[in-house]
Formats: C-alpha cells, structure tokens, sequence
C-alpha cells in the first residue's frame, strides 16, 4: 500500500491560515486554545538558517506578531520536516535575548551602552578611515598594492547571498585584505581539492539526488546529525535497496542507520581510501570506458615527476614548497597532451597511480588505520562494486574530511577513486561535500574569502600589474579543440565584475583598465589563522565581524581571544551578545586592561529580511521577510545586514567627501546604489532587488542600463556587460525574455528598475509537473525539480553530466539517466533534454569535463601544493613515532607557527604523545549548531543539550577511574576545559603498529558548540586545537590533535 | 469533509527512527510548551529531558544495542501517551474530564479536571499523564494535536519527522504498512506489533528491531 504520509487528510495540503476560524470542539485540552493556532494569519515561506541542505518553511504572522513556524510540506526537499533546530526557528524570533539596541563598549570599559545608530555609524566611518588613512599601502616593492594593513573582515556564511555580495564589495572597495570566513574553517579544501580534481569547487550533486544511489558512503561527515534532512533520501535509497557504510572514529548516529561500520583513528583517511584505490585496481574493478573518455588515466607524465620516500619531485625543504613544474603532462607537437590509450606505458598516470597505491595494501591500511581487516574488505567490496555503468555510489564528507592538515588530500583520494568507478557526473553519484552553514556556498561564490573575486576569479598579486597581464597570467589555454576549455572566457567574467563595481568609472584605459587597480592586492596567506597571528602581533587594529564568533569557533581560541584584546576597535553585527562581542568581559579576565572599543549592532534573522540563499547542492532559493520594523515582534532597532553594509558604506564615503585622504577613488567612484538615497535612513530597507539583478549582471549601451544578461556566455570583456558574479548570471533575468505570460507567478518581480524573473523564488515542485514526472516515467533519475528555485550554474542540478553519456549522447545507465541526446529537439539539429548539460554542444564534440583545459577529470592533479597523488601524512599532532609509510612524518608543506617569530611561537605549543596520549577529535551535534549563539541562546535546544560533555570509551574510563556523567578534564598543549563524561561502547580503544610496536590508542571526541555566552554555557574545545592548517588553504587540523584526560 | 469515524493514530518505526528529536522541539513548539532545565543527560545517549512532564508530552530514548561486548546499534524511541482505545485513566476519572474521542485522541475538560487528583496517571499503564510541580496544574499530556487533526492537519510531531520513523493515519492502513514491513524485513524487525493487542489495543503501534517489554513496556 503506497501512503503518502501527508495525504492522511486531503485537507493537510491547504494552508495552516486557511483553518476553520473558531476552533470549535466541545474538549478543550486548556483554557487558552480556544482558537486555531494559525487561524486567520499571513503566511511567508523561508528557508532554515541552520545547515545547508535548505529545507522550507511556513512562518505565520498576525498582527506583527510571529505565531507559528513549521515545516513547508510544498517544498521538495524537505517535505514538511524538519529537524529539531528548524523545529525551534520560532525561538530565533521570539526571544528575549535577542539584542534590540545598538550597544557601546569604550576602551577599558566594563559595561555596555546603548547608542543611536547616527552615532553608532559616525564613530565607526571614522574609526574605519582613521586606520585606513594610517595603515594603507600603496606600493610595495615598486609594485601597486592598494591596500589596508589595518583592517581585517570576517562572516557571512549565515547571510543573504545579496548581503555576501556588498560585503565583498565594501571590503575590497576599502583595500580590505585580510579577508576571510567561516568557509576557510569548513570547506576551503573542498573548492581546492574538488576544483583541482574536476574543475569546480562544489558539492557536484544535490540532496535528493541521495535518493539515487545503490551505495552511500559517509566518512568524514556525520550526516545523519550535521544534515538532518539528507536522511530523508538516504532513507529513501534504502527503501530501494541501498546500502549505507558508515566509517567514523566513534558510531554516531549515521552509524545508527548504516550497514557496514567501521572505526578507526581519526586522521589516517588517505591510508583508509588509498587502500580502497589499490583494491579496485588490484581486482580491476574500474569502468574502463569511463576511465578513458572523462579522466586523465592515459595521459603521459613528464619524466621529471617522482616520488620517492614520501616526497614528491621538486620539493625545497628551506621554502617548505614544491616546483609543480615538474609534475607535467608530456604534450606533443601540436601541444596537446600524449595519451597511451592502453593503460600500459609505465609514464602514463594509471601505471603511476596503480604504482603509488600499491603500497596501500590491506595490512598496511589496517595497521595505520586500525579498522578491523575483515570489515575493511567488505567496505572495499561494497563500494567498488559500483564499478558497473548500473550502478552508482556517492560519497558524503564534511568536516571531518576537510579540517585536517591534509584535507584537501583526503578530498582528493575520493575524487580519485569515484573517477576510476565512473561515479561522477551521474545521478546517485558524486562527491556530496555536505555544507552546513544555510549559505556558505555562496558565501563563498562571492568570494568573502582574501584569495579569489567573485565567481572564483583569482584575487590579484602584486606582479599581476595590470588587467591585461592579469587575464594572460589566469586564463588557462588549450590548443585540443575537443576541450571546451570554458576558463577560456576569464577575461569577461573579470571585466564584467569591475563594471559592476566601479560602474561608468571603470573604462578600457582607467587605473590599469577597467578600474583593475582599485583591488587589493594580495602577498602570500591572509587567511583566518594568518588574521589571528598578526592581529595577537598588533598588525590589525581594527576587525568587522558579521556574524561570525572566533572566540568559540576559531582554532587555538585561547589565542585568538587575546588577539582580539589588541585591537584598537571592533565591530560586530549580531544577533545576540556572543562570545566575540562580549570577549572583554570573558571569564578570567579585567575588561579595565583591554582597550578594545566595541560596537555590537543588532542585525535581523532569517525571516526579519528578504533576500536569497544558496544550498550546499547549489540550489538558490528566495526568502521572505515575515515582520517589518515596528511590528509587535520586531527587535527594537534591529536592521538586516543589507541595511548595515549599506549605511557604513554610505558613512565612510561621507568621510571622505568631507576630507579625501589616501587613495579615495575606489570608494568615491564605487558604484553603489540600492534604492535608499545618499543620506542614512533607518526607515529605509535597500532592495536585495535591485542587489540581485546586479549580481546577475546588465547590458550596458552609452553609460546607461539596458536590460538583464541572459546567461554568462553573452557577458562581454570590452565593457559593455556589467555582472557582479557571473555564476549567478542567468539567476534574476528581464521577465520579458524568457519566461511566459503568468504575472501571479512566484519570481515575478515589478520594480523601478523593470519587471524581472526572479528564479530564485521559483515554486514548482517536480511532482506538480507533468513533463517532468514523463521524463522520470523514461528512466531519468527523479529529485533535479528544474523548476524550483534555480542552481548555478545555468539552473545545472548536477555537475559534469555530459560524463553520463556515451559518445552519442546515449545515457550510460538508461534507467536512471540525467541527460540524454534527443535529435528530434532544435528543429532537428538535436539537443540534450533532461538536466541542464554541461554545454549545448552534441555528444562527441566536446570532452565532459568542461572547467579542465584538458577537458577530463584529473586523477593526476599538479594543483594541490602537496603533490599529484595523495599521500597518508600523520597529523600534525601524531601519537606515532613515525609515519608507517615514508620518512616524511607530516605533510611537508603546511605553515609551521610553532617556529614562526617569537609572537607566532607565543601560544602554539606542539603536544608529543608522552604529555598527551590520546587522540582527539571534535565534533558536532544535532541540536546545537556550529560557535552555539543560534542554538544555546534558544530554550529548547539547551533543554536537549545543556552541557559540554566528552565521549570516552568504557576501557579509557576504566583506565582513568572516571564514570559516566562525572566531571572531568581535558587538556591539550595548547589549554585545559572542563566537562561531563560520556562513557560509552561508541568509541573503543584501537589496535595501532607504530614501527614494529603493537599500541593500544584512545580516542575521545569533544562537541565544539559551547562558550561563555547564552543560556547553555560551557567551556569551549577549540582552547585545546592547534593553529596549524592545511597545505593548499590554512584550513585549521580541528578534527585530529593530542590531548590527555583527568577525573574532576 | 473528512471521514472522522475511522479510528487513527500513529505508526512508530524504531529502525527508521535516528534520534534528530525534531518531533521533541517541534510539539513544543505548536503547543507553546517551556523548556526544561536540564544537566548532562537526563538518561542514556543524549536523552533529556529526564523524563515526560507537563511541559514535555513526547520523549526521545536513546539505547545501545551491544553484542558481543561490542556496539552493534544505536537505538531510539518515541515516548508518548498511547491514547488506547479503551483508556484506563478514563475509567479513573472520577470528575469525568477525560473522554476518548472515537477517531483517536484521548483528551480532557479542563475545566472538569481536579487539580491535585492524580487518579489518571496512577491508573494509566503507560504512566503519561502529567501535573506540574506539586501538582500546579491539571491534567498534561500528548493530545495527539487533535486541534490540527481538526483542521485537516498532521499533527505536529509526525510531520515534522525527517525519515517517517512516526507516521499519522487511520489506524487499519497504518497497521497494513506496518505487516507489510515487519513481514518483507524479518532480519531488520522483532516479528511483533506492539499495540494492536496491548491493554485492549491502542492508537499507536510501534514496530521495532527488539521487543518493547525490553524497554519496559507492558506485556500483554
């Protein structure tokens, strides 16, 4: 019997507000329900605030006042559920702790005030100038840098994609280089691992596209806890027939649902999955087709490459570095890269890789890893099975993939071993890096982040002079006329985003043309790590922060709580009184000897503002303001961020209207306007509208507006397009242009500016569409719903899908296709129908893998910094003597703080294991999320997880006389925290050969959420984390390091 | 219309169950019910509250399942007035306040309620119904949203649920589903229905990966 569970009742479909109004059974369960909850009120839809699966929901209003918010059932991801946290959103709104008022914080003070906002933005436009004015740079070595020493930004992966945007503007605008987000603490080894191995940095398929797929793999993520929702279609692949394999260091509640569990310790993932790459070429268990067509398996290698004892050709161990000049395809006459398409010539990379992951044999994986033999071998087993064109498998990862002091190797290995099982591209496949912050996605697509622009365009360097030597320098070439080579068009996307920023000013011949000089330019790192080392050093004297919280989230956060005791000035936009806000009257310490001054100002949640966000599986989808300032439950003088950015914006220019300064022009001439006039208004909103149709990008014809970009390929390089990203572009386009007659639509939009499709806002549901359900009826794979919201790129549901066909255009796997040649389309010229494909071109015209110059997936990447293959390096913090597998005990290329200068060596001491044993990790829970302002401010989410605790198996308790639910300690090299134990069967000691020594090794695993702010307090796990990042992107080593225990 | 004659209830399937506890926050929520203060864990697993109250009408518990000394699951379950069909609290009631409505919740007159009487709950087998502190208030516990079943809506905790472990319907399709399932997955499921027969039978049935009575449910 098929029960649809919402079709109980017919009625279940109908709005909550539509509700008989008097509520009208003769029991009334108490006195004061004598009326429907939601009858009679105003209904808008959002989109959670919490991870970044993007589930629906309804919120109900009367009268101003926030009544109900519930889960949307229209909405196809989430179906009407929801987790606890979005089960909880009500309380983000109706809560008393919310900060309604701006509040002052003066040098040594050890109180708040409350302030206007006039006041609040004068002092802080000129606190802005007065640093900017002393510590910008315009020449560094004879070369133009144009940039702010002073200043550092972080946040906005919490935000509206429109409010990331002006964020990006108004801090490059600035010279803001110290630049950086919660995306370099989660998933920046993602983009750099994925990007170098297929081209694009993102999750390449979507959530319910899990529903696809035969094996599901999750290690290095918890995702039934960290994404609720993605267990709805895991749940429903299961249903099918799929199996889940669950490897973790301790079983979590994934591991609850999965078939196969496998534990092992924690930071050995690339010996566990380069293990899993030998076994499928030991029992060659490869798609061979695949292999050929989509990846780079034939290519000859340069005999220059090498690898010897852990090392790989070109390493300079003084610099810390490698020459990836030799790791080189060898190309032939016309330039195009040698091939031997039968896999044998011992330079081609299949022999080479086939050669390097022969060590990783089973012995060897089992002695590092200490996972048990026999379940190893069925976890092999049962994930390369896919090997089959029938099949699919995904692999699910997150933090505990990328947080690692090889995190984008690990990234890697996967990528590498889906390639070779013909896995990417395909619906049930993938590599699903699961984001868990609602909009970090595009947070990062437009670039908070100090090393790329918008639409990850490179952020420039001093020797990039100007834009013409710019665009030579980043744009790649190809001379093999199969490779679409789509980076080709580097040069309009560039152009375009300058137009956008500095509008008529930025013409061919202006300030290095187009206006080119105005950007910032970078020298060497200036990630997160590197804001707290040379804030603490008193580098950085002034530091804005939108909604980000390092002082519980940053790594080392003992140091970077001190770190931001040396600022001059700090300003913070939040929803509450946080741990960064407030960290001058932090436990321990006397606000009189901090001299930080403190701006604290009150910004709007989730359903107080309108604007879109950004799904881990690149789904766009739009939000609604559900109460307006002075409604009942409005916050005082809360204002979104929009308005925010948007008035300090306006502040600082009037500075420097009144008095120009250094180097003016690029916030002068910064084209800047979104409806709320040049004087600061608190009563007037600026339209995420009109930021919106600029992100998409507009035709310009004599210096005026004229008409929305339709898709990025009509962006043009000579200044007659202007496109604020152009991966958006295609996004909010002319109404007129494409999208019929129906005007009550959801994403149509009529303002000043014109009338728009706003796709995001699109509402349309694959199971209200005929066409759609059709197609599915002919085998294409269900869950892409085109037709609700819109992805980049180009509404594209799932990434490199032209490597699901064969070389006519028929799909591999015909009864779960994604897209397949159709000649009869294009009045006969023929066309790809089904999902958007990776480029119109027909079948064989084109190689699949459309961002790579070579035009295939690299199984062979000379990207990452630490070499082409990716190599098992223990953690920084090893509780072995040596790596079992080379000489090269740590990964060769990472930054060493611990040997930088004196101020770098203050507070980053290294633990050995004879101080601290035991291996750590930390991690997170369901019902709290990420730094814990979001959910440890709210009631029912610190009734169901109160307190710190750490999990610690029965034999390490035993060993250290401590019982379940006593208080106990953990200390690192780095601090001490205090918290409940855990005692459970979860996690069980591990059998490791360090050399030829047999060792039993402890692991504890430490949740993250908590600090000294909220109603749910605790101390915080990163006072015991290192300051030591990845090799490729400075992602901190959260997730492995040293520490010991002790009883209360 | 609805048909409101045929009795529902909900099904509740322990191995598609995960523990999110959105069904916990999520009955809060509809029926504006405070938090608890909690410390550490008020049971195994990450269990809180401590138990039902009168602010708390549906519990999550959490058991691992060992074998061979080794953790081979991780376990959950829904805890929740049953609303039996033939409700012993009912039969309690001296003041008449509660009354079983034929379609499925079993609910109350507050104003007919007795504060301080706790006849219900001494006679309930499932041991539900709740007062608050020295007995503040009547009569508190799960009310199936029988104000949404009114209006043609699930209730509040079923439909929040992420992977169906809870499911609302009328009672005979729910049992179907719930044969169905026992019957095609006898390696994942103990071969029983708690529920259907339990003290006269009652408006929630749960399948499960163990036995209930393990978890101190009644037996028949």
């Amino acid at each position: 019997m098929a029960m649809n569970r919402r079709s109980f009742l017919k009625r279940s479909i109908f709005s909550l507000s539509t509700a008989i109004i008097v509520f009208n059974f003769p029991y009334v369960a108490w006195a004061e329900k004598k009326k429907f909850k939601t009858t009679l009120t105003k209904e808008t839809t959002t989109i959670c605030p919490y991870c970044g699966v993007g589930c629906g929901l309804i919120v109900s209003t009367r009268e101003g006042k926030i009544i109900n918010i519930e889960g949307d059932s229209n909405h196809p991801i989430n179906e009407g559920s929801l987790c606890s946290k979005g089960s909880a959103l009500f309380q983000v709104v109706s809560n008393e702790r919310r900060l309604n008022s701006v509040l002052y914080r003066a040098p040594g003070a050890s109180k708040w005030e409350k302030k206007e906002w006039t006041w609040a933005l004068e002092k802080i436009a000129k606190n802005i100038k007065d640093t900017r004015e002393r510590t910008f740079v315009k020449e560094k070595d004879g070369k133009i840098v144009n940039r702010t020493d002073g200043i550092a930004q972080l946040g906005g992966a919490a935000h509206d994609t429109e409010e990331c945007y002006l964020f990006t503007k108004f801090a490059r605008a600035l010279g803001i280089y110290w630049l950086d987000h919660q995306a370099r603490l989660c998933h920046s080894s993602t983009v750099a691992s994925l990007a170098a191995s297929f081209g694009r940095g993102a999750m390449t398929n979507h959530y319910n596209d899990l529903q696809n797929s035969d094996v599901i793999m999750v290690m290095g993520s918890n995702i039934v806890e960290m994404h609720p929702m993605a267990s709805k279609w895991m749940m429903k692949a299961r249903e099918k027939g799929a199996k889940i394999i669950s490897s973790d260091p301790r079983f979590t509640r994934t591991s609850s649902i999965a078939d196969i569990y496998t534990q092992f310790r924690s930071g050995t993932d690339i010996a566990y999955v380069g293990g899993m790459i030998n076994y499928t070429i030991q029992h060659d268990r490869i798609q061979k087709n695949y292999v050929l067509n989509s990846t780079n398996a034939s290519f000859i290698i340069n005999d220059k490459y090498s690898f010897n004892d852990g090392l790989f050709a070109g390493y300079n161990p003084e610099k810390r570095n490698y020459d990836k000049t030799l790791w080189k395809y060898e190309l032939d006459a016309e330039g195009i890269p040698k091939r031997d398409n039968t896999l044998q010539d011992p330079r081609c990379v299949f022999q080479l890789m086939k050669k390097h992951y022969e060590r990783y044999d089973v012995e060897t994986v089992c002695n590092i890893t200490g996972v048990n033999k026999e379940k190893y071998l069925a976890v092999c087993d049962l994930f390369t099975s896919t090997y089959t064109e029938d099949k699919s498998a995904t692999w699910c990862y997150a933090m505990g993939s990328t947080q690692h002091t090889v995190g984008v190797q690990y990234i890697r290995t996967y990528a590498v071993l889906q390639m070779l099982l013909g896995n990417i591209g395909i619906a049930g496949g993938g590599i699903n890096a699961l984001r868990g912050e609602s909009n970090v996605q595009a947070s990062t697509d437009m670039a908070l982040l100090y090393h790329i622009l918008p639409g990850y365009l490179t952020a420039p360097s001093p020797d990039d002079v100007d834009l013409k030597t710019y665009i030579e320098k980043y744009t790649p070439k190809s001379n093999d006329k199969k490779s679409a080579n789509w980076w080709g068009n580097y040069s309009k996307y560039i152009t375009s985003l300058l137009k956008a920023w500095w509008g008529e000013n930025a013409q061919k011949d202006t300030e290095g043309g187009f206006c080119y000089n105005y950007l910032p330019k970078k020298s060497g790192l200036h990630d997160h790590m590197q804001i707290f080392e040379n804030m603490y050093k008193g580098k950085i004297e002034g530091l804005i922060a939108w909604g980000q919280n390092p002082a519980v989230g940053g790594p080392n956060s003992d140091k970077e709580r001190k770190a931001l005791g040396k600022l001059k000035w700090l300003v913070v936009a939040e929803l509450w009184e946080t741990e960064t806000a407030q960290f001058w009257k932090r436990p321990g310490v006397n606000s009189a000897e901090i001299n930080t001054e403190v701006f604290l100002l009150p910004a709007c949640s989730s359903v107080e503002k309108e604007g879109s966000i950004s799904n881990s599986g690149r789904w766009a989808q739009w939000r609604y303001a559900a109460i307006h300032p002075g409604d009942a439950d409005w916050h005082g003088d809360a204002r979104s961020d929009l308005w925010i950015v948007d008035a300090l914006y306006k502040g600082i220019k009037k500075e420097y209207q009144k008095n120009a300064g250094i180097f003016p022009d690029p916030i002068l001439k910064l084209n800047w306007n979104y409806g709320t006039g040049n004087e600061i208004d608190v009563n007037k909103e600026p339209s995420a509208h009109f930021v919106a149709s600029e992100i998409n990008g507009y035709f310009i014809e004599n210096g005026q507006r004229k008409g929305q970009v339709p898709f990025f390929a009509k962006l043009a390089n000579d200044g007659t397009t202007a496109c604020g990203n152009w991966l958006y572009c295609a996004g909010y386009v002319n109404w007129s242009d494409v999208e019929g007659k129906d005007k009550t639509a959801t994403n149509y939009v009529n303002n000043e500016l014109g009338e728009f499709s706003n796709r995001y806002a699109k509402r349309i549901a694959e199971k209200d569409e005929p066409k759609a359900q059709q197609l599915i009826a002919e085998g294409r794979a269900p869950g892409m719903n085109l037709n609700w919201s819109w992805c980049w790129p180009v509404n594209r549901r799932i990434l490199y899908n032209r490597a699901s066909v064969d070389s006519e255009g028929k799909p591999l796997n015909p009864k779960r296709w994604v897209i397949r040649w159709n000649p009869a389309l294009a009045e006969g010229k023929g066309a790809f129908e089904g999902d958007i494909p990776d480029g119109p071109w027909a079948p064989n015209d084109k190689y699949p893998f459309i961002m790579n110059e070579e035009g295939v997936g690299r199984l062979f990447s000379a990207k990452p910094n630490e070499g082409p293959f990716p190599e098992h390096y223990e953690p920084f913090e090893s509780p072995l003597s040596k790596n079992p597998l080379s000489g090269q005990k740590n990964n060769p290329v990472i930054v060493l703080f611990h040997q930088g200068d004196e101020l770098n060596k203050e507070l980053n001491s290294v633990g050995i294991p004879a101080d601290f044993p035991i291996v750590a990790t930390t991690m997170r829970l369901t019902e709290h999320w990420q730094a814990g302002a979001m959910t440890r401010n709210l009631s029912w989410q610190a009734e169901l997880m109160p307190d710190l605790f750490v999990e610690i198996s029965e034999e390490l308790a035993i060993e250290k006389d401590i019982k379940n639910g006593d208080k106990l300690f953990v200390s690192s090299a780095r601090g001490k925290i205090s918290a409940y134990a855990l005692v459970t069967k979860r996690l069980e000691p591990l059998s490791i050969m360090d050399g030829n020594t047999k060792r039993i090794i402890h692991q504890v695993a430490i949740p993250w959420h908590w600090g000294y702010a909220g109603i749910a307090t605790g101390d915080s796990a990163n006072i015991l984390t290192p300051h030591v990042g990845d090799g490729n992107t400075n992602i901190p080593e959260y997730k492995t390091f040293l520490c010991n225990i002790k009883k209360a | 219309m609805e048909n409101f004659s045929e009795p529902m209830g909900f099904l509740i399937d322990n191995t598609k169950c995960m523990g999110c506890r959105a069904c916990q926050t999520a009955c809060k929520q509809w029926n504006n019910l405070p938090a608890e203060k909690t410390v550490f864990f008020g049971g195994p697993g990450y269990q809180n509250p401590k138990d039902l109250s009168d602010s708390t009408f549906t519990l999550i518990k959490f058991r691992e399942v060992i074998e061979n000394n080794k953790i081979k699951d991780w376990g959950y379950w829904k805890k929740q007035c049953q609303h039996c069909i033939d409700p012993s609290c009912k039969a309690a009631c001296t003041a008449k306040a509660i009354e079983k409505i034929a379609y499925g919740p079993v609910i109350w007159d507050e104003a007919k309620c007795i504060t301080g009487c706790s006849l219900c709950k001494d006679a309930c087998p499932f041991n539900i119904p709740r007062f608050g502190d020295n007995h503040s208030t009547k009569i508190r516990k799960c009310t199936m949203c029988y104000d949404r079943i009114e209006q043609g809506i699930e209730p509040a905790c079923s439909k929040a649920c992420p992977t169906d472990a809870t499911i609302f319907g009328e009672l005979k399709d729910l049992l179907a589903i719930a044969e169905k399932r026992i019957s095609s997955k006898p390696e994942v499921y103990h071969q029983y229905i708690y529920g259907k027969e339990e003290v006269g039978g009652t408006s929630v049935l749960y399948i499960s990966g163990f036995p209930l009575e393990d978890i101190g449910y009644p037996d028949k």
